[in-house]
């Protein structure tokens, strides 16, 4: 893999809600500005704004999306700075408005001029499949679901996957988020592999379950800030290979599966 | 013949995986190479050959055929008709055997079938 040129923009989205879009979308800007490069993170959740939150820059914000795409403002005045980390940019969500404030060509044309200035700008999707969704993926160049080990969550990652297709966007890469691996040896949980193969797309992360997340989340700190929790770990391990490099997939993942690594020898089933 | 009607009216060649929410309807025999997801659905007025994992939803000989027919590298469908016939699999079915299997209707019940050996289906599933 030779790695994503700069400028990437790159959609984390899931279809189903509550399966951690915004705390994956929030520690891999993290991950991402610790490893030099310049982020920006767009919340595409107009109206149910929450990544500034998770992130602990809601008392910051001054404009937002729509303003942005209204004409009130300068898209570099709405850029919030994160001052705990050079280089991490958050463009937040209207609070008031709904998700047809925003066109699917507006959004290209925001991302079109965040990627002048930025290595990455990660767009935190809403849950769906309706107008936010068109808009989330609109400028995108590749996308990142996030799918928890349940049956649920990972038909509608299929559903959304199915989509992105349709849209063209390249084969999108998988992040199995919440995994707790003493209930997949028991076998009361779906494994990694079971997502893989049900998914047929490429694995790029596995988050464990970590209470960890909780407790960061609520602080308005992203767990990737700080060393010593598996989930940051987890999110750091994924930014570097959205980086494009190799990095191996630790024991936690519980993935020695045949069938996937077959996928991975021939980069896509 | 429905069946011979449903044959002059050409296959559908599908060449791509059926994810959830995709849904393929045809006027005639539709091919799949590749799988059908849980949350897929096909209609055909006529048979439906799955070269792939087959776990969505299928329905052959739409148009009320009873001679319609159903074949998949690994047959198991959320839920399969053929003509007038809904059938789901059995709960204690669990898996698949690994092998090319056919559906059919036979005095108005599904039946299901190996389409090969044991021998020649293990090649099927790594």
């Amino acid at each position: 893999m030779g790695g994503w040129p700069v400028g990437e923009v790159i959609v984390i989205t899931s279809g189903k809600g509550g399966v951690g879009k915004t705390t994956t979308t929030a520690n891999l800007g993290v991950a991402l500005a610790q490893l030099g490069m310049k982020t920006c993170l767009v919340d595409a959740d107009i109206g149910l704004r929450n990544l500034d939150v998770v992130l602990g820059l809601e008392n910051r914000i001054v404009y937002d999306l729509v303003d942005v795409v209204e004409g009130f403002c300068r898209l570099r005045q709405a850029l919030i700075r994160d001052k705990r980390l050079e280089g991490l940019n958050l463009l937040p969500a209207a609070q008031t408005k709904d998700k047809t404030a925003v066109t699917p060509e507006q959004m290209r044309q925001v991302t079109d001029e965040l990627r002048q200035e930025f290595d990455y700008i990660l767009i935190d999707s809403p849950a769906g499949i309706e107008q936010g969704f068109k808009n989330a993926i609109a400028g995108a160049d590749r996308a990142v679901i996030v799918a928890t080990p349940e049956v649920a969550s990972v038909r509608d990652a299929d559903r959304i996957i199915g989509l992105l297709e349709a849209a063209e966007l390249p084969p999108a890469r998988l992040v199995v988020n919440r995994l707790r691996p003493g209930m997949v040896r028991k076998g009361d949980m779906m494994s990694v592999d079971d997502i893989v193969d049900i998914l047929a797309i490429d694995l790029i992360g596995v988050v464990p379950e970590d209470e960890q997340i909780v407790v960061t989340t609520n602080r308005g700190e992203p767990a990737a800030l700080t060393q010593g929790s598996r989930a940051g770990d987890a999110y750091r391990a994924i930014a570097r290979r959205i980086r494009g490099e190799d990095v191996p997939f630790a024991e936690i993942d519980d993935r020695t599966g045949f069938l996937s690594r077959l996928r991975r020898i021939f980069g896509q089933a | 013949m429905e069946r011979g009607r449903s044959r002059t009216d050409g296959a559908l060649y599908v060449r791509r995986t059926l994810r959830a929410g995709q849904r393929i309807a045809h006027d005639g025999d539709v091919i799949v190479l590749g799988d059908v997801h849980a949350g897929a659905e096909i209609r055909a007025a006529g048979d439906v050959l799955v070269f792939g994992h087959l776990r969505g939803v299928v329905h052959a000989g739409a148009l009320g055929s009873e001679q319609a027919m159903v074949c998949a590298w690994r047959l198991e469908p959320v839920q399969l008709r053929i003509g007038h016939v809904i059938a789901r699999p059995p709960d204690a079915r669990e898996e698949a055997p690994g092998v090319p299997e056919i559906a059919r209707l036979e005095d108005g019940q599904v039946v299901i079938e190996r389409a090969l050996g044991p021998e020649d289906g293990r090649m099927a599933r790594g």
